[in-house]
């Protein structure tokens, strides 16, 4: 059973972790996937060879369907039978006794295909290609922009990317014909929907399904999605009765995992003379790829990036449309802040815009418009829990010496030097619970988060819980709390996550449900044994209801775009957080500066691109940039500890504000570094090719 | 064919197939899984290992081409269970999360440490961007190197 012991980071440390691809399987066969080259076409045959391999058909796996509101239920093949959609999409597995035979065996795998014609739906479910819909008005919008000294306009595209852990996807499957219990060793960070989607492709009672999650080497998102790969080895496992194992290759997972974002926002602000946000008027859409993911279907992306337009400003009304639009691409899932990745760099930037219209400072804007009133419900319905959006934005301003930056910055304009400096202000929402997910009707996805502590005889505690860690120190912070809220040695504690059996059912690890409900179910079961004088032979499981929460935060980057080179670098980074109270400090900021790195990239480096003909160009990481040591500044972090009444402790969640906050920061950085050259950026990342393409002289040659 | 090599001080004589990648002789032969692979397109820096004291990716070579050579993974590190240098440095700074990346940052600080050069930190940057990590954003590895350098 997977156990987060003391000494877990030294054992990793020394090469002794436990990932997916070093787990041993007795007679254990590797399985690759055959997976389509083509964008569109139906499958006329696939003959895999005899005796190892088997087609979509053959398999025998069910259709898995999604329904939400506002979604065009498509039936999802997870081995394709019919028609393939996009490029990576796979049509048979087969196996050899290791990676190098089963590539054999791809090769030897024919398949033929007939191409389909541009301009057919994607589905024919959806004949508009619009798999996920929705809109919201808060009434109000019109009156403000007839009242208003002006209306701007502003478009602004975040790109498709991936989340990119280092240790890619991985699957082991086993079955045993006596219980009939078939167990699946997977990287992920949703066992219990794992199990769910394993369960219902394979039409089985989900106590026939055990999943296990060994050492993850990183998630961000795109490990919390029920992979087609998940449902393979368990029905493959049962057809051929041994041991199959899958580690995925990079190619696979820059083509076929799940990409993240793509996502254009076009708004319309209506403004005061004095700068003040009358009505926000927004279009939404997503290019969410091929096929709804599971369980978070068409509309995570473009819904969350919707809901989060506008969101540390105190507006009247708001209005907004949001779609999901299928394509011939890659499904597009989760990655670290999801849509609010978008919805944050589309208002950012457009904030900026706005200040630029009005000739009014950056910083200015904001504080002007910042919400004063906490908690509140906001126009577009959100209820805030907690937080002082004046308190980050004075903080920022003063850790930064933000007057002498700006300063600087006219100095340097004078020298001719590339100088830019840029605010990235949020909030964002974290650990929904089931009401909120009942409330976008969303019900495969309970939004429970649990957590059971035992006193064993010996007078140790064992706490488990229904996340699974993937590097955020989920053991650590649990020993620390154990040890506040108990006084019991850390080294007397045991913990367990990720085994479907033995941990109790929850909703897994992301949108720092970690901080949210997986804590606060922690600390109340902690609570209960505690009544309970932690006598041995104590049992309590504890199950949460988490309700969203509202972390915060406001980041200033100054980059220098090279004159020559137009190669942006962050020079200086500032970064100011509210996540409630904080539970483990050093793992805060960890996560913080984590997750800055990674947004440097999305706002920098990171993109996937397609040619006209629907072939993915970035295959490799040769390809697809991301950053590397020298591209990421030292952190300045400061903390503002607002405690949410949320949560027994007051925590937030920080899984997923540094990347938030680094993308709407950095990008409006390099717009303010590049905008003396009249270059106008708008579609993320802003890469050289990005400003020397934008600038104005540039054009006629083209 | 036949392949003769050290491994962490150990002479490894064998078989092997002229298409098996050196990094996967060290995993599934040698069951020496602390070396990891994170792209096999020579990029991530997750499999690296020193051959014959030189920083080199394990996806990227063949077995048959380590032939005669002496091979360093992770696990020589600490072979009495005493951490070297580096690694302890490595904990003090919490400079791994979830640890995938770490064996390869591992040999690739190692070979730098084993040069006697001292780096700066800008240099340091530079020397370590064959070396991807998703997780720390960097600043940790680079105070437990430079701590090291002392």
């Amino acid at each position: 059973m997977p156990r987060l012991g003391l000494e877990n980071s030294r054992l990793l440390i020394t090469g002794n972790g436990s990932y997916l691809a070093d787990l041993e399987f007795e007679g254990c066969v590797d399985v690759c996937f055959v997976r389509s080259p083509f964008p569109n076409a139906e499958i006329a045959r696939v003959r895999p060879p005899v005796g190892s391999g088997l087609s979509g058909a053959e398999l025998g796996i069910r259709p898995l369907q999604l329904e939400s509101r506002g979604l065009v239920s498509v039936p999802w093949d997870p081995i394709a039978i019919h028609r393939v959609r996009y490029v990576g999409e796979s049509v048979a597995v087969v196996w050899g006794k290791d990676r190098y035979e089963a590539e054999d065996a791809v090769d030897a795998t024919e398949v033929d295909y007939d191409r389909l014609p541009d301009g057919i739906p994607v589905h024919p479910e959806a004949p508009d290609d619009v798999l996920f819909s929705t809109t919201f008005d808060s009434g109000g919008f019109e009156e403000a922009s007839s009242a208003a000294h002006a209306v701007i306009e502003g478009s602004f595209k975040a790109a498709r990317q991936s989340a990119l852990p280092i240790e890619c996807r991985g699957v082991a499957a086993s079955h045993d014909s006596a219980s009939g219990v078939t167990t699946v060793w997977t990287s992920t960070q949703i066992p219990h929907l794992v199990r769910k989607g394993i369960a219902l492709g394979l039409g089985v009672d989900e106590d026939l399904i055990r999943v296990l999650v060994p050492h993850v080497g990183g998630g961000f998102g795109v490990k919390a999605q029920v992979f087609a790969e998940e449902i393979a080895l368990a029905a493959l496992t049962r057809r051929i009765n041994r041991p199959v194992r899958w580690i995925e290759d990079r190619w696979e997972n820059l083509v076929a995992s799940a990409h993240a974002h793509d996502t254009g926002v076009t708004m319309r602000v209506a403004v005061a003379r004095d700068g003040t946000f009358l009505g926000v008027d927004a279009d939404v859409v997503a290019d969410v790829g091929a096929y709804s993911v599971w369980p978070f279907s068409a509309s995570l992306e473009p819904a969350t990036a919707a809901a989060s337009l506008f969101g540390p400003y105190a507006i009247r009304a708001i209005k907004y449309r949001a779609r999901g639009i299928a394509s011939h691409r890659c499904p597009v899932g989760a990655h670290r802040g999801v849509g609010i990745n978008a919805g944050v760099y589309a208002t950012e930037r457009m904030v900026d815009t706005i200040a630029h219209e009005l000739n009014i400072d950056p910083f200015d804007i904001r504080r002007l418009n910042a919400i004063r009133t906490m908690p509140c419900t906001t126009a577009a319905g959100r209820e805030l829990d907690s937080g002082d959006y004046l308190g980050l934005l004075d903080r920022l301003a003063s850790a930064s010496a933000y007057q002498e930056l700006r300063r600087s910055q006219r100095q340097s304009r004078q020298e001719h030097r590339l100088v830019g400096v840029g605010i990235g202000f949020f909030n964002e929402h974290s650990g929904s619970g089931p009401s909120d997910y009942r409330r976008r009707g969303v019900t495969t996805i309970s939004g429970e988060d649990s957590a059971r502590v035992v006193v064993t005889h010996e007078g140790r505690l064992q706490i488990y819980t229904s996340a699974a860690e993937a590097g955020q120190g989920h053991a650590e912070t649990y020993r620390a709390l154990a040890g506040r809220e108990l006084d019991i040695a850390p080294e007397m504690i045991d913990v367990f996550e990720g085994d479907t059996d033995a941990c109790p059912k929850g909703t897994g690890t992301f949108a720092s449900r970690g901080g949210v409900g997986v804590i606060e179910a922690v600390v109340q079961a902690l609570r209960k044994v505690a009544q309970l004088d932690i006598a041995p032979g104590t049992d309590v499981t504890h199950v949460h209801e988490a309700k969203q929460l509202y972390p915060s935060g406001a980041h200033l980057a100054v980059v220098e775009v090279d004159a020559d080179t137009f190669v942006p670098r962050v020079v200086r980074y500032v970064a100011i957080e509210d996540c409630g109270t904080i539970l483990h400090a050093d793992i805060v900021d960890e996560q913080v500066r984590g997750g800055i790195a990674n947004g440097v990239g999305c706002a920098l480096l990171e993109e996937h691109r397609y040619s006209a003909e629907g072939q993915i160009l970035t295959a490799s990481l040769l390809d697809y940039l991301v950053p590397l040591v020298a591209d990421i500044p030292h952190v300045e972090l400061h903390h503002l500890t607002n405690p949410s009444p949320g949560t027994t402790l007051g925590s937030k969640g920080v899984g997923e504000a540094g990347t938030i906050g680094a993308i709407a920061a950095v990008s409006n950085a390099v717009a303010d570094a590049v905008f003396p050259l009249g270059v106008r950026l708008t579609a993320l990342p802003y890469s050289p090719t990005r400003i020397s393409d934008g600038m104005p002289e540039a054009l006629p040659d083209r | 064919m036949e392949l003769t090599l050290n491994v962490n001080g150990r002479e490894w004589r064998g078989d092997v197939p002229g298409r098996l990648i050196l990094a996967d002789l060290l995993r599934d032969r040698l069951h020496l899984t602390g070396t990891h692979l994170g792209c096999e397109q020579g990029v991530c820096g997750a499999c690296t290992v020193l051959v014959d004291g030189e920083a080199v990716r394990s996806c990227l070579m063949l077995a048959l081409q380590a032939d005669g050579c002496s091979i360093r993974t992770v696990e020589s590190l600490a072979p009495d269970g005493q951490l070297s240098r580096i690694q302890a440095a490595f904990l003090r700074h919490r400079a791994l999360q979830c640890g995938f990346c770490t064996p390869g940052f591992l040999m690739s600080i190692t070979e730098l440490l084993d040069s006697g050069q001292r780096y700066n930190r800008e240099e340091l940057a530079e020397m370590l961007s064959g070396n991807v990590c998703r997780c720390t954003g960097y600043e940790p590895i680079l105070d437990a190197v430079l701590e090291c350098q002392d």
